[in-house]
C-alpha cells in the first residue's frame, strides 16, 4: 500500500473522531477543523512510525497530539482576545418564533448556545457522541477514562440541554 | 421537535463536510515529507558497548592489582 494511501485509510477513520473532539475542546468549527489539520499533517509526518502501531495506540497517540494542540490554542486565544472575553458570554434573548421553520432553527440554536456552555468536559463527551457519531465505549477509548464517566458525562450535558430548552419554551421558568 | 432531533440538526452543522475533509487531506498529502535523520546502525551500538565495557574492566584491573 502506497504512502499515501496508508495514510487516506488512517485519516478517513479517525477524522470525524478528532475533529469532533476539537470541536468538543474549542467550542469553534473552524478552530477544530485547523487544529484537525494540524493533527493529520503530523501523523503524515511521522507516519512510518504511527504505521507500525497498534490501532489502540495510534489512536493514543492522535489523541494526544490533539489535546496538546488544543492546549496551545486556548492559551493563544487567551493570550489575544483576555481572559474576560474568553469567558463564556450570556445568550442572546432571542425573539419569539413565527413559523415552524423559524421554530425549529432557534431551538437549534439555544442548543447550539446551550452546549457551548457546558463545562468543557461535557462539551467534549456531548460533540464526540453526536457529531463524531461515536458510542460510549469508543469516547471512553479515546479519552481513556471508563465508559460510565462517558455515560454520566452525556446525561448531564442532557440535562442541562433540556433545561435551556424548557427556559426557552417557557420563559417564566427559570431552572 | 426532540431534544435528540435538535441535536441531530445542530450536530449536521458543525460536523466537518466531506468537501472540506478532502481539501484538509489534499493539502496535507501535497506537504512534503522531511527526509529521516542519518542514523547509526542498531549494530554499531552493540559493538560500541561492548568495546567501551571491555575497555573499561581491562582498564580497572591493573589499579585492583596495585591495590592488592
Amino acid at each position: 500500500m502506497s504512502r499515501e494511501a496508508e495514510f487516506g485509510r488512517l485519516y478517513e477513520a479517525q477524522r470525524g473522531a478528532v475533529h469532533a473532539y476539537l470541536f468538543g475542546r474549542t467550542a469553534d468549527r473552524q478552530l477544530a477543523a485547523d487544529l484537525m489539520q494540524e493533527v493529520f499533517l503530523r501523523v503524515w509526518r511521522h507516519l512510518d512510525a504511527v504505521i507500525g502501531m497498534s490501532s489502540d495506540r495510534q489512536r493514543a497517540w492522535i489523541f494526544t497530539v490533539a489535546r496538546n494542540l488544543s492546549v496551545d490554542a486556548h492559551r493563544q486565544v487567551l493570550a489575544e482576545v483576555g481572559v474576560a472575553q474568553a469567558l463564556v458570554r450570556e445568550p442572546a434573548r432571542l425573539p419569539r418564533p413565527a413559523s415552524t421553520a423559524v421554530l425549529a432553527a432557534e431551538r437549534v440554536a439555544i442548543v447550539g448556545e446551550a452546549i457551548r456552555r457546558l463545562p468543557e468536559q461535557q462539551r467534549v463527551t456531548l460533540s464526540m457522541a453526536t457529531v463524531g457519531g461515536m458510542t460510549s465505549p469508543e469516547i471512553a477509548a479515546a479519552l481513556g477514562i471508563p465508559a460510565g464517566t462517558v455515560r454520566y458525562r452525556l446525561s448531564l450535558a442532557r440535562r442541562a440541554l433540556a433545561d435551556a430548552l424548557a427556559s426557552y419554551d417557557d420563559p417564566k421558568e427559570e431552572r | 421537535m426532540s431534544l435528540d432531533d435538535d441535536l441531530a440538526s445542530w450536530a449536521a452543522d458543525v460536523r466537518l463536510r466531506d468537501a472540506e475533509a478532502a481539501a484538509i487531506f489534499e493539502r496535507i498529502v501535497s506537504t512534503p515529507v522531511p527526509e529521516a535523520a542519518p542514523r547509526l546502525d542498531p549494530t554499531w551500538w552493540r559493538g560500541f558497548n561492548a568495546g567501551f565495557t571491555a575497555r573499561m574492566i581491562a582498564s580497572t584491573r591493573p589499579a585492583r592489582r596495585v591495590a592488592a
